[in-house]
Formats: structure tokens, sequence, C-alpha cells
């Protein structure tokens, strides 16, 4: 008997779905063990057919997005329910993603429309069909509801897909699952190490880098150190630092301040002594959006925590 | 209300802040009693993770003492520190969190009367900030 799948897409940007595409003539093996019951990017059916299923009646459900909605909390409340399994399917649904940096400011709205902002009285006739209300925060899958394995990425690369697919079509999918190494990245990455000290910070734009050697080397914020392994370091291989789409091993916990611990302590200005410290500084100064850089796709999970505590002293002033 | 007392976690290294703790604590030197100190090796194996952990569990404070430039121990922990720290208020205050909250100071061991001036000054300052958790200290 063929599996039931339902693949649904909350705040996404449509990358997940496509990333199907990848696993290019084993996608044809997949689609033959399994029946669609439920992919709004790929088959028409809608909430009221989702809705008339029976309660863990599909196999697999794969959640790509970041909750930013009232209806995607619902969408993904229902999902669970329906389903015996229920996955969160690259970097949004796993962590928050890219999206969830709005949790930085105070609301989407008053970032977007400025201070002076306020909503539009409601109609006095009620009108045909309105947009459903913003959730106040940007939120991963697991905030939501219990999710019972990851599919990490952004989006998930092929090689991780294909073993998830292996892994839940054979029966052997275990609750609590990622689909990715606990090892780190740079287990995985051909680039050479060898300096372990960096005399300066550089985004991406500034540098070509050199072909053999480790990025963060060259003094590029590359978070290979405290990601998970498992894409075989197909950013570092084409020269492009990693930004982490994996989520933290583990062992890094907060990603962003390991990588924080990791860089200070590389950087060197000379010989190491009080009369460094200016330049020091000025090299770290290197480090422009500390929280976009080393938070990327992990805001929601890691550093929303401590942006809730001064956004509550902020109300409690205000 | 109780005026607010401010909770502080104290990282000090082994070697001269929480030896400059134990002086000022024989030389009956009074301090304010706000910080629960934590003993370590060294300033340098604090972990910015530590410092957040302490802050969201409660603490509306950090402070991490360790050698002088030039003292440290292990030649160079402290320097290590002092840029994690320098990034770290970075990254606090991008949050909203004030980065006067996490304090990075040179004691040494025979500086037991610098560690009482030191909690006094971050005491005053942080009752100047406010608690940094809602229940504004209240016991």
């Amino acid at each position: 008997m063929r599996a039931k799948l339902a693949v649904y897409w909350t705040g996404s940007c449509g990358g997940c779905d496509v990333s199907f595409l990848e696993l290019g003539p084993g996608l044809l093996d997949v689609l033959s063990q399994v029946e669609i019951v439920f992919w709004p990017a790929l088959v028409d059916a809608k909430r009221q057919d989702l809705e008339r299923l029976p309660p863990r009646s599909i196999d697999i459900t794969l959640v790509n997005g970041v909750l930013r909605t009232e209806e995607n909390a619902e969408m993904v409340a229902l999902l669970r329910e329906k389903s015996r399994f229920l996955g969160a399917y690259g970097a949004c649904a796993h962590l928050g993603g890219v999206p969830a940096l709005a949790n930085q400011g105070n609301g989407i709205l008053e970032a977007v429309f400025g201070p002076g902002f306020r909503p539009a009285p409601p109609f006095p006739e009620a009108p045909e069909d309105t947009p459903p209300d913003l959730l106040p925060e940007a939120l991963p899958l697991d905030e939501v509801v219990p999710v019972d394995f990851v599919v990490p990425g952004c989006p998930p690369p092929a090689g991780l897909i294909a073993r998830f697919f292996e892994a839940a079509l054979s029966g052997g999918l275990q609750p609590g699952q990622v689909f990715a190494e606990e090892k780190a990245l740079c287990e995985e990455c051909p680039r050479v190490r060898e300096e372990r000290r960096i005399s300066r910070v550089l985004r991406p734009h500034e540098v070509l880098p050199d072909p053999e050697k480790c990025l963060l080397d060259q003094g590029m914020v590359c978070l290979g150190p405290v990601t998970r392994g498992g894409c075989e370091a197909s950013c570092p291989k084409a020269g492009m630092p990693c930004t982490g789409c994996l989520g933290p091993t583990p062992k890094a916990g907060d990603p962003a301040l390991a990588l924080l611990s990791a860089l200070a302590s590389l950087v060197r200005a000379g010989e190491e002594g009080e009369a460094a410290f200016p330049e020091e500084n000025r090299i770290l100064d290197g480090l422009v959006d500390p929280i976009g850089t080393l938070y990327k796709y992990a805001f929601a999970k890691y550093g929303r925590p401590l942006r809730r505590l001064a956004r509550r002293r902020e109300e409690v002033r205000a | 209300m109780s005026e607010f007392e401010p909770k502080v976690v104290a990282f000090l290294c082994r070697w001269c802040a929480s030896a400059g703790a134990d002086l000022a604590g024989t030389s009956r030197l009074p301090y304010p009693p706000n910080a629960i100190p934590i003993r370590v090796n060294c300033s340098g194996r604090v972990e910015p993770q530590w410092v957040v952990e302490a802050l969201k569990a409660g603490a509306d404070g950090v402070l991490i003492g360790g050698c002088h430039p030039g003292d440290c121990h292990y030649v160079a922990g402290n320097y290590k520190t002092r840029r994690r720290v320098y990034l770290l208020r970075k990254v606090l205050a991008e949050l909203g969190i004030e980065s006067e909250r996490v304090r990075l100071e040179w004691i040494s061991a025979t500086e037991g009367a610098r560690f009482a001036q030191v909690m006094a000054e971050f005491v005053a300052a942080l009752k100047r900030l406010g608690p940094l958790h809602g229940n504004g200290g209240a016991r």
C-alpha cells in the first residue's frame, strides 16, 4: 500500500516545494510509493478536503515555511490532527528561517508602515473575505504543534531529502530524528585550515576567496564550525561561507554565540596585549549586522528569548 | 515595595579575580552582596552562551572578572574573553538589552578593595538600569 503524503507551505518562499525536483530520477521512485493526499503546490485540494479526512489518516506530512498568520497556525494544527508523522521541512519550519528575522523589530506592520501606523477601522458590513490576522511573532513549527522529525536546510539538499524518503518509506522514521549529521560541516569541507588567526572580518562581496584555504581563515564569517554537516559543504566549495541553514550541531547550542566565541578567539592585531585592543576592536567591527549574519536562520529559536525580554521591558516603560 | 536589588552572576577567574574577591572578604571590606560568584579556571573559559543563559535565567547583570593584561595564568585567556565580550555586548545591544549589563573587569589577587569597588559600582549601575526581568526583583 502506498504511503499517504501531505506537503504544506506556510510563510514560505516556495523553494522547499521546488527542492523535491533535486532528487532527479529518484523522484519517480518516491512518487511510485506515495499517494499525495494534500499538496497545494501540486494538486488541487482545499482545506475542506483536509477537514474531511479521518484523524491520523495521513502517514507523513511535511510542513515548510515559518508560521506568520493565524491561518498558518490553524492549518498546521489541522494537519497535526490528521497525520501520523509530521515533520519540519526546511530552515523556516525548523528554526524560523530568514523571515523570522522580522522578530527583531516590534511588530512587522509598524516596521513597514512607520510609527504612526494604525489598522483601518473595520468595514460597517462584514466583508466577503479578509486576510488572516498576523501572529505577534514569526514562529518555527514546533512552537505551535509537536514535531516528529526535521528535514533541515534552505532548501533541504538532495542527499538529505533522499535519506529522509528512504527512512520514511521503509517505515524507519524515528521520533526526534534530524536528517543531517551531528558533526560539524567542517568535517566534510575540503578546504584546508592553516592560519587559525584572522586580521580582518569580511563580507562575501569584499573578497575573492582563495580556492583551497578555509574561508574563516580568510576572514569570512563561515558558520561551518557550528552547523550540522549533510550538504557536503556545497556553499564553502563554491567560495561562499556557510550561513548555517542546516541548523546548529547538538554540541554548538546557540549557533550565533558559539560562532561569535570562535571568531573572537581567532582575531589578532599583531602581538596580543593592551596595545592591540583598539585595532582588535576595529577588526571585530568588520562583523556588520551580527544578528542577520550569525542568526540568519536560527533567530526565532535562539535569539528570540532575549529579544522578548527586552521587548517586555520596553512595554513596561512605555 | 522594597528597593530593587539586582541579581548578579559573577564569573571570576581562579588566579586573579576570585582571589581578589576572597581578599575583599578576609579584609572585611563591605560591598553589596548581590552577586552569585562562580569560580572558573580562566576568564577565557567563560562562554558567551553562559552569560546569556544567566541573563535568561533571571540575572540582571553578569560580571566577568579576569587577570590584568599581561597577567593571565594561561597567557592569553583574558584577551580572548575581552574580544568575546566586545562582540557579545554588540549583539545584546542589537537585541535591545543594555550592553552595560555585561561587565568585564580586570581584578588581581591583591585587589580586594578593587573587587569591592567594582561590585558597588556595578550594582549601582544595574539599579539605575532597572530590572531586566518583568517582576522587578520583587521577593
